[in-house]
This record gives C-alpha cells, sequence and structure tokens, in this order.
C-alpha cells in the first residue's frame, strides 16, 4: 500500500511536469520516438522479406531437392530461379537425367532450362522467363491451370510446340489472360501454342513464366541441349538424406565434386536468411543510433529540470523526503518520457507497416514490440541516472535557498 | 527533548571560512515556545538548519528525544524531518505547480506509515482549522501571503510533528496578517503541546515567545544588545 501511493506520487509528479511543459515533453520524447520507430520497422521489414523468401520457397512445393551447378546457391539473384545465383560449374543434360532415373525413391525427376527472352505475342512483345520443363514440373512447383490445361508426357517426348503461360505475362501480352489460350507466340523464331495459363502465384517470377516442354527448346532458344538445374521430386523427408547422397554419388562418377551441388530447400534458405538476417541486424544497428541520440536529448533535459526544480527538491527534502526519493522521481520522469517515445514509435510503425503491407508482406512481431518497450526504458534509466543523481546530491539548505 | 552539546558549524566559502555557529548549547524541553532571537548574519537560521537536521554540524552532539543524531544516515534523518519535525519559512516554500490540499499532503508522501485516505481527512481538517478550506483546490499563486502561511502550517502540521520550526514566519507579511499567524503558532503549542521554536530578529515578535535566547556571531548571548 505504501508502495504504490509513492508511485502514484511519482508518476502524478512527472505528468503534472509533462501537462505543464507540453511542447518540451512531446520534443525530448521525439528523439526517442524517432529511434523506435526506424528499428520497428526495420524489424518489420527485415521479417517481410524472410516471410516474402519463404512464400517463394513454399510456392515450390515441398520434399524439393535440387541439383545445380557450381558450388550451389552463392547468395546474389533471384532464389532457386536465374541463373546469376550460381557459379562456376558445369550444365546438366539428358544424360544425367538418366543417371538419376535409377535412383527408386526418386518420383519425380525434372529438368529445369532457363532463359530470360524477350516473348512476342500477336502484336506486342514482352520480357519474360521461357522455362524448358517436363510435365511433372507443374506437380513439383506448384504450378495449377487457371485456363487450358497442362502439356503431358505426350508433348514432352514428341517435343511439340506448345506452351503455358505465366498470369502475369498472359495478361501483359493479351490483357484479359484468358484470351491467351490458342493463341501462338513466338520466341527466337520458336513457335508455341498457348494450352493453359497458369493461376496467379504471387511471384514474379514464376508469373511472368513461358513454360514449354524442355526439349522443344533444343531447336534455336537452347541449341547445346544443357540444363540450367535439375530439380528432383520425393515423396517424404525422411528419405531426403538419402537421396541427396545417392544423387550426389551418381553425379560424381561424371563431375568433380565443386561442379554441382545437391541442395535441398531448407539448406538455401537458411543461407538466404543469414545473410538477409545479418543485413537487418546492421541496419538496426544504425537505426539504434538515434536511439543514443534520444536518450543523450532525454538527459540534456533533465539536467534542465533538475536546475528549474531545485528549490522544489530542497523543499521535499525539508519535508522527509530522503535521497533515494529524489533520485526515484527524477528517473521515473526520464522513464516515463523516454518510455512515451517509445510507444509513439511503435505505435507510428505500426501505423507504417499497416500501410505497406498492401504490396510486401512486412509484419510487427513480439521482438519489435518488446525491444520498443525494453530499449527505451534502458535509455531513460542510463541517460536519466546523472541527473537524477545530481538532484539527489543536492544540500537540502542550498536548495531550498535557491531562487 | 532537544539538547544541543558544543555545537558549531563552520563553513569554508572559497578561502574564508565562515563561524556560522559558535560552541552552543543549548536545552529545549518538550511543549516549550521558545524565540531564537538574533540580527541578520547572526546565525540564528544557521541554528535553525541544525535543529530541524537539515544540515549537521562541524562539531558537537545533537541529542534528539535521548538519542544521538549526529551520526545518523541521510534515511534516518529524512524520516526524523517527516516525523518529528515541521517547517514554516520566511518564503512560505509551497510548491506552486501543486494545489493547497496537494501541498499540505507532500509530508505524506514520504511516510511510511498510514495510508492515504486518512490524512486527506487530516488535511482537510487542518484547513479548515486556519479558514482556507474553500481554497484547498487552488494554486499557491492564487492566494494571498497570509493564506500561503496557513497552509505552510498545516503542511508542517499534517504528521503530527513534536516541533514546529518557524523561520521568520511573518518576515513576508503585513503585521496583521502576521500577527494572526503568531496566533496559530501559540495556539499550537498552548492547546496541542506543540514545541514551538521561533526564529526572529523583531523583539516584539519574540516577545510573544514564553523564553528567548540571543544570538550574535554564532554564540549565545546574554542580553540581545
Amino acid at each position: 500500500m505504501k508502495i504504490q501511493n509513492g508511485y502514484v506520487h511519482l508518476v502524478k509528479t512527472a505528468l503534472s511536469d509533462f501537462r505543464r511543459n507540453k511542447v518540451r515533453t512531446i520534443l525530448t520524447s521525439l528523439g526517442i520516438m524517432i529511434g523506435v520507430y526506424s528499428v520497428v520497422l526495420l524489424i518489420a521489414l527485415g521479417l517481410g522479406l524472410k516471410n516474402y523468401i519463404e512464400g517463394q520457397f513454399n510456392s515450390m512445393g515441398a520434399n524439393l531437392i535440387m541439383i545445380l551447378p557450381g558450388s550451389g546457391f552463392t547468395g546474389e539473384g533471384g532464389a532457386g530461379f536465374g541463373g546469376q545465383g550460381t557459379v562456376g560449374g558445369v550444365s546438366f543434360d539428358e544424360r544425367d537425367l538418366n543417371t538419376l532415373e535409377r535412383i527408386s525413391e526418386i518420383d519425380y525427376i525434372v529438368p529445369i532450362v532457363m532463359k530470360g527472352a524477350s516473348i512476342e505475342g500477336d502484336s506486342d512483345k514482352k520480357f519474360g522467363y521461357v522455362m524448358g520443363i517436363n510435365d511433372d514440373a507443374f506437380k513439383l512447383m506448384n504450378v495449377e491451370m487457371e485456363y487450358g490445361t497442362e502439356f503431358t508426357k505426350t508433348d514432352i517426348q514428341a517435343a511439340t510446340k506448345v506452351s503455358v503461360i505465366g498470369y502475369t505475362l498472359a495478361e501483359k501480352l493479351y490483357g484479359n489472360p484468358s484470351d491467351a489460350l490458342g493463341k501462338t507466340v513466338r520466341v527466337n523464331d520458336q513457335r508455341f501454342k498457348i494450352v493453359g495459363v497458369a493461376k496467379k502465384k504471387g511471384d514474379q517470377q514464376a508469373d511472368g513464366a513461358l513454360y514449354v516442354p524442355f526439349r522443344t527448346t533444343y531447336a534455336s532458344i537452347n541449341p547445346d541441349k544443357k540444363f540450367w538445374a535439375i530439380y528432383l521430386g520425393i515423396k517424404s523427408d525422411d528419405i531426403l538424406p538419402t537421396v541427396k547422397a545417392k544423387a550426389e554419388e551418381a553425379l560424381l562418377k561424371r563431375y568433380k565434386a565443386d561442379d554441382f551441388a545437391v541442395t535441398e530447400q531448407s539448406e538455401l534458405l537458411n543461407s538466404i536468411n543469414q545473410i538477409f538476417g545479418i543485413i537487418n541486424m546492421v541496419l538496426i544497428a544504425i537505426g539504434s543510433i538515434s536511439l543514443l541520440v534520444g536518450g543523450v536529448g532525454i538527459m540534456n533535459i533533465m539536467y534542465a529540470t533538475v536546475t528549474e526544480r531545485t528549490k522544489e527538491i530542497g523543499i521535499r527534502r525539508a519535508v522527509g523526503a530522503t535521497q533515494n526519493d529524489i533520485l526515484q522521481q527524477f528517473l521515473t520522469e526520464s522513464l516515463m518520457l523516454s518510455i512515451f517515445g517509445g510507444i509513439l514509435g511503435l505505435l507510428f510503425a505500426s501505423l507504417s507497416v499497416f500501410a505497406i503491407r498492401t504490396f510486401f508482406p512486412a509484419s510487427v512481431n513480439l521482438l519489435a514490440v518488446l525491444v520498443s518497450f525494453i530499449v527505451p526504458s534502458a535509455i531513460g534509466v542510463f541517460f536519466g541516472v546523472f541527473p537524477a543523481r545530481r538532484a539527489a546530491k543536492l544540500s537540502p539548505i542550498e536548495a531550498i535557498r535557491y531562487e | 527533548m532537544i539538547s544541543l552539546q558544543n555545537v558549531s558549524k563552520i563553513y569554508s566559502l572559497g578561502e574564508d571560512i565562515v563561524n556560522a555557529v559558535v560552541d552552543i548549547n543549548l536545552e529545549i524541553k518538550e511543549k516549550e515556545f521558545i524565540g531564537i532571537l538574533g540580527s541578520s548574519g547572526s546565525g540564528k537560521s544557521t541554528l535553525m538548519h541544525i535543529i530541524g537536521l537539515l544540515e549537521l554540524p562541524t562539531s558537537g552532539k545533537i541529542i534528539l528525544d535521548g538519542k544521538d543524531i549526529s551520526k545518523l544516515t541521510d534515511a534516518e534523518l529524512s524520516k526524523i524531518r517527516n516525523k518529528t519535525v515541521g517547517f514554516v519559512f520566511q518564503s512560505f516554500n509551497l510548491i506552486n505547480r501543486f494545489t493547497v490540499l496537494e501541498n499540505v499532503l507532500l509530508p505524506t508522501k514520504y511516510s511510511k506509515e498510514r495510508t492515504p485516505q486518512d490524512f486527506t481527512e487530516k488535511a482537510m481538517e487542518l484547513l479548515k482549522r486556519f479558514g482556507i478550506l474553500e481554497r484547498r483546490n487552488f494554486y499557491p499563486n492564487k492566494i494571498s501571503g497570509g493564506q500561503q502561511q496557513r497552509v505552510a502550517i498545516a503542511r508542517a502540521l499534517i504528521m503530527n510533528p513534536k516541533i514546529i520550526l518557524a523561520d521568520e514566519p511573518t518576515g513576508n507579511l503585513d503585521s496583521k496578517t502576521g500577527d494572526e499567524i503568531l496566533d496559530i503558532l501559540k495556539n499550537l503549542n498552548k492547546e496541542f503541546g506543540v514545541t514551538v521554536i521561533l526564529v526572529t530578529h523583531e523583539h516584539d515578535i519574540a516577545a510573544k515567545t514564553k523564553r528567548q535566547i540571543y544570538i550574535k556571531d554564532g554564540k549565545v548571548v546574554e542580553k540581545y544588545l
């Protein structure tokens, strides 16, 4: 009871001071507010990036093993797609498909031919990705049809000139995606009849792709008959390590260990997350500088407040306040200033996150909320303790005589 | 109740050494109404601060209720100031951003004992007794000097102290209001047996007390000249 009474008085005293100095209070909290705002926003964006990447990976389907040239993913470029992401190494061909087919645990083997190209419709020309794949790829990569049908095993074997077009690309070329069905597109003087329009996946590369039977690309798009990657689909992830080992063993007969990499999604995901994690930490550290500056601002104002209230401190000491009581009073004030700034920062950051959510999956998590309370509290105490100690150490008599 | 034994207080102001209080021996009994009379700079205020435990003497002993207080910690001294002593100052020393009632209740915030409710009741009683109950929600700078000093006395009394230390309590008031304040102090002593120590430089004010002590150059002298 007595403690409660004491704290209520401390808070009331601080609030009465804030009320009298509204502008000063807000300006002082502003430093902390900006600091918390930037830190929370950076955490939210980092989280959003992570969500986005994970979403991309999940859209490719689970239980996926990727055989990539070079030492695998290097951290640049797109996730899983796009040859820029890999360095050196070999290109695979149909011999490798045959080798891998002998591994019985594998459900699907999907060769990936991947090429950025200009894709011509009836009247328009757009940049897109030509993806040479087989029929299993639709299941493996979770590509479903909005209109029309997928191409089939027969199309693969016969190297028919058919294609499935990504939703966005169809939209760009024909306006209404359903209009794309039955039309013919041209890539590198090769013609493909559109038999299917894929459902929108929210993945820029997948939605901008033109899927064609991989053997059909052998004509002029891919005359070397090489694959950029081979994806393997398995039934369950228990056998993932076994299959990985077997695939590696099989390919080692032909290639050197450094020339290719057998990776699974989670490995890729981990290394991507690690890289973005580090970038995010650096950004947050930079954002934290404004928190420090805010702390110095609070210290400055608290020193001024101590001077301004010297007489009051003397009066309080005369009626029985201990040094500790005075210390607590000023610490409470700096703490409240700082936490007030933190709450405002969190509030504005949440509003910003809410605003950008429409196009980016940023989110405020528990960590961000904790940070916006704990860090300002620590700053309030740390930067408040020096002015508060000065106040506590004042001689009661000198303080009471101060005008 | 209070006994000062060979108490001295020396200040150093830069290179100068000021003997504010020199070797004072003083005995103040319970329920006394005593005047400490001295001209400005005589050391009477320093003496009052020492009696009120706002300052510790450079040398000598202070015995309060049989206890030597010269060796107490800040927290212990603060507790005695809170419970046993009430101050009334010349310049009232109210906190302007708090209302009259909040000012009266200020000492209770540093008390570690009773609940706030019974203090509020007591504060209202005191304000009523001093005729300023209807001013309880006013801020100090909106009431007259006489009223402010009554608030200060109410604040001094809220913790039921044994001693009231009044340092030139009428110094900022006209003579009529000053007399009213003196009457209040006199009544406190008479009706409630509170020890009142009144510090002043005016003979006629000191004359209202039951016993006078004269201070000159930091020493107790026989007769004020």
